[in-house]
């Protein structure tokens, strides 16, 4: 295919939904989320493999496509076909020109990080993915899918702060930011561990993988359809793919980190199978499953860390467990839905009264009344005038009105203050002088 | 004179001549001044894109006028002093198409437009001085011609603020001219020099250099809003919104923080000041002043005054930029002088749309203000977005250079603050995003101006959508040749002679 052709090709797959995003620019397409796929599907229909290079942007970027980005494109284009499908706005509410949008934005990060040939190139795509994904769960949601929203966007910022602090450390060592050169340069580094360590824990705030799966289950539990049907095979599956891209599988031997991610992937499975159980309602368990399947995949990342011979062989097989987790849990997410519309009491039983905040919103001010209790009660008076008075500065924000208050104060002697700092200044002057 | 020898006069002269015949013009006469405003503007960007073009093919612009013996007045354009020209006369233009809609109507627009017009004399000289006595003559300038924007408006707040800024700057301007004084007794000369011109100075006068250096920060930390020297930066944010824009990212905060810059690369040196020993120390201000200036700004519901907050803490990286002694974060500091600018322009002027088009000052009167308002707070998402360091925006660039300097220069303490920051500025900056996008409308807006079918007028809504679009290519495009983050490179190798 022509070099030029292809460019075009491979530039439009992620920056056609980019422009459609801008309502002006979609406002005569009759189904804009539908036909931003377009480029990717004419991409798929093209049985090549290439690339472009696009030195000018960000620190010199690419995009390519290749027989295993070719795989993921394929199950983002059916999911988002579909989701598309779905993409509906509740009745008489004026969300669906903004939902339209993100949709558009969370759809173009995801094309997008599929077809990056470097680290800042997927790190940019998968962030605009992520506030797209934020806007797309909260965007005229109850109040449960404002949480989940508010959950998910306070991990998006974490992940991407380690992500960030990753970038620094491979960008000390090496100005080539491709996936292979980072590999080759990073494996050898003294700041290897740090650097393992940013990237697990980032993408695993990404994914949702157990422990840090906090935003996994409030997302499932009040997504709409067309943000349900996407969990899997957008942020989880683009947050599994960013640790296959940038650890550096099959160029390093690490069997404690191996070993301790394998713990921690049965840990995980244990935990979907135990936790799914006494959950015991049928529309979480696409969230049970998709921490089994998180699981699972963290055993075999951590097989591949522990010994190069095996990491090498990772790659390939990661790429097949994203495309089947992805197409997996939107089946799953769809039977259920399915099965919901038919008999909603099987699937998900009434709502207990109020809304429930998540257990780690809910201990910390447990643990903070419990301790006010307890001073006021049976320990000594001193903690409880500590956590009264913690309590009143928090909620007076006491601390800003000091800080105001020693800015007015400094205001109100800086003259004094200059006049001393010149008196003391003409002394040393004199001094020096002299 | 030759085109060479009078080109920095003639960029001076761009907005110094409009400006004065601007003073004497009727209140009436709003096409005339209009056209002068816009022609002054217009020809000094031209100006400076040759003169530019020029300094790339090997032209050496210099203007030298004697004004003491031994001492000239120097007006030179060298690599540095191009990047903040070049930064100031594309806002200044921004700015005046900008300030023209916002004053429609409004009385003492000659008044304003005048002293706008010194103020971006005062900058470009700043910016083009060639040694310290130039550069402290423009400044102060800088100081008195900023005075009447702040109290424009004539109420008591903007008399206060003003009397605050006043006090703060000529304090400033006070120590700024001490160490110039000193300096120049010690040296016997005040020519900016790349890599400085005082490391041939003896170890006797080591300690002098130190308190020197003490006194030339202390002057300009006032105006780049270091703390404690800050105070007056929320203060001053009661002068109407172009007026603001300005001081937070064309004119005076910049200029404290290019004055920074001259001292430490062109008059010490920077391996000279780092041997010193006041680099380390100048890097823990800045560090303060970017988590303090987060945290003040993580609580304000004035939105004029979470951004003065905001301006304190991401000036100072900046600053850090420079004191992180290594050409990375060089690099990252001085991109970030343009970045800042740009991406704080943008945040002014959406805040501006919104108190004159709906009455909204303050954050929580912001609710579902995306619905009404999308151009202004798409505008408004791009320069939060590029604030908290978000790929592939402006901010992202400079951060990224910041942090990788910071390893580069052993100094990962660096790499938290800046972590940090990212998380503070996410903080105060996303609530604002979501209570304009997903919290839905009131029924009134406090005080709502109609504009017909558009949002609000033409005037008001290109400029943040231009510096905007600015913001999101500075990022994106940040290896393409003439970028900011290209220039600073270019500086970069000069500064540190690789």
């Amino acid at each position: 295919m022509n070099t030029t052709l292809s460019a075009i090709l491979l530039l439009s797959v992620p920056g056609y939904p980019l422009l459609l995003a801008f309502p002006a620019l979609r406002s005569r397409s009759p189904w804009p989320c539908h036909i931003a796929l377009l480029p990717a599907v004419i991409l798929l229909a093209v049985p090549a493999a290439f690339s472009v290079d696009l030195p000018w942007l960000l620190f010199g970027s690419g995009l390519a496509v290749g027989e295993r980005s070719r795989w993921l494109l394929a199950m983002a284009v059916v999911l988002w076909g579909a989701a598309a499908t779905l993409l509906r706005a509740p009745a008489n509410q004026p969300e669906s020109n903004h939902l339209t949008t993100f949709f558009l934005l969370t759809l173009a990060g995801s094309l997008g990080a599929i077809l990056a040939t470097d680290l800042v190139g997927f790190f940019t795509f998968s962030t605009l993915m992520g506030y797209g994904f934020y806007g797309l769960l909260v965007n005229g949601g109850e109040m449960a899918a404002q949480r989940a929203g508010r959950i998910y966007l306070a991990l998006l910022i974490l992940a991407d702060l380690a992500l960030f602090e990753a970038l620094l450390i491979v960008a000390a060592v090496t100005d080539d930011l491709s996936f292979g050169a980072v590999h080759q340069a990073v494996a050898p580094s003294a700041s290897l561990n740090l650097y393992l360590s940013m990237v697990l824990i980032g993408f695993a705030l990404k994914a949702g993988i157990w422990p840090l799966h906090f935003w996994l289950l409030p997302a499932f539990r009040s997504a709409r359809p067309a943000a349900a049907l996407l969990l899997g095979g957008v942020p989880i599956a683009t947050g599994l793919l960013g640790a296959v891209h940038w650890l550096p599988l099959g160029e390093i031997s690490s069997p404690g980190l191996g070993l301790a991610l394998q713990w921690l992937g049965v840990g995980a499975m244990l935990h979907a199978i135990v936790a799914g159980r006494m959950q015991g309602q049928l529309k979480m368990l696409p969230a049970y499953a998709a921490i089994f399947a998180t699981g699972l995949f963290i055993t075999a990342l951590g097989a591949g860390l522990a010994d190069s011979a095996a990491g090498s062989r990772y790659g390939d097989l990661a790429y097949l467990f994203i495309v089947s987790l992805g197409f997996g849990l939107a089946v799953l997410t769809v039977g259920i839905g399915w099965l919901a519309a038919r008999s909603p009491d099987a699937v998900a039983p009434a709502k207990r009264a109020g809304d429930p905040a998540p257990w780690f919103e809910r201990w910390p001010g447990a643990v903070v009344r419990w301790g006010a209790q307890m001073g006021s009660d049976t320990l000594p008076r001193l903690r409880a005038s500590w956590l009264a008075t913690a309590g009143r500065l928090w909620q007076t924000r006491a601390w800003q009105s000091a800080l105001d208050g020693g800015e007015r104060s400094l205001q109100r002697w800086a003259f004094a203050i200059t006049l001393l700092l010149l008196l003391g200044v003409a002394v040393a002057f004199i001094g020096a002088l002299s | 004179m030759s085109w060479d020898t009078g080109m920095p006069l003639l960029v001076l002269a761009s907005s110094l001549l409009p400006g004065l015949v601007i003073f004497f013009l009727p209140e009436e006469r709003i096409v005339t001044r209009t056209t002068l405003n816009l022609a002054g503007a217009t020809l000094k960007l031209a100006l400076v894109g040759v003169m530019i073009w020029g300094a790339l093919y090997g032209h050496h612009y210099e203007t030298r006028l004697p004004i003491l013996p031994g001492l000239d007045l120097v007006l030179r354009a060298d690599p540095l002093s191009i990047l903040f020209v070049a930064l100031s006369s594309i806002l200044w233009l921004v700015t005046t198409i900008y300030a023209i809609g916002y004053l429609e109507g409004s009385p003492n627009r000659s008044r304003f437009f005048g002293f706008f017009s010194l103020c971006v004399t005062a900058t470009v000289g700043v910016a083009l001085a060639g040694n310290l006595i130039t550069f402290l003559l423009f400044y102060e300038l800088l100081t008195l011609v900023t005075y009447p924007l702040i109290v424009h408006r004539g109420t008591e707040v903007a008399r206060r603020a003003g009397r605050t800024y006043l006090i703060y700057t000529i304090a400033g301007g006070t120590l700024l001219l001490l160490g110039t004084v000193w300096l120049y007794t010690l040296a016997g000369s005040l020519d900016f020099t790349a890599r400085g011109f005082l490391s041939g100075l003896g170890g006797a006068h080591h300690t002098a250099l130190v308190i020197i250096f003490v006194l030339l920060i202390g002057g300009l930390g006032v105006k780049a809003a270091l703390i404690p020297l800050h105070g007056w930066l929320p203060q001053a944010m009661v002068a109407p919104a172009p007026v603001s824009a300005l001081l937070h990212a064309v004119a005076v905060v910049k200029a404290g923080a290019f004055g920074i810059m001259r001292v430490v690369y062109d008059v010490y040196g920077i391996q000279f000041a780092a041997t010193l020993g006041v680099t380390l120390p100048l890097a823990i201000v800045a560090a303060v002043t970017i988590i303090y200036g987060s945290m003040r700004a993580l609580f304000q519901d004035d939105l004029k005054r979470r951004l003065a907050f905001s301006t304190v803490s991401q000036v100072a990286y900046i600053v850090l930029g420079i004191a992180i002694v290594g050409p990375v974060a060089t690099i990252g500091g001085l991109v970030h002088l343009v970045h800042q600018g740009v991406m704080k322009i943008t945040l002014f002027f959406c805040a501006g749309n919104l108190a004159e088009t709906l009455g909204i000052h303050k954050v929580s009167e912001m609710n579902g203000v995306g619905r009404r308002m999308p151009w202004t707070m798409a505008a408004f998402t791009i320069g939060t977005f590029g604030m908290i360091g978000a790929p592939p925006l402006a901010g992202f660039i400079s951060k990224w250079y910041l942090g990788v300097g910071a390893l580069d220069g052993g100094q990962g303490w660096v790499v938290f603050i800046l972590a940090g920051s990212s998380l503070l500025n996410a903080g105060y900056f996303l609530p604002i995003l979501y209570a304009a996008w997903f919290k839905a409308p009131p029924d009134s807006w406090p005080a709502e101006r109609s504009f017909g079918r558009r949002e609000t007028a033409w005037a008001l809504l290109a400029p943040p959508v231009v510096t905007a679009l600015l913001t999101l290519a500075a990022g994106l495009l940040a290896s393409a040749p003439f970028s900011p983050l290209q220039w600073a490179r270019f500086i970069t190798t000069l500064e540190y002679a690789l």
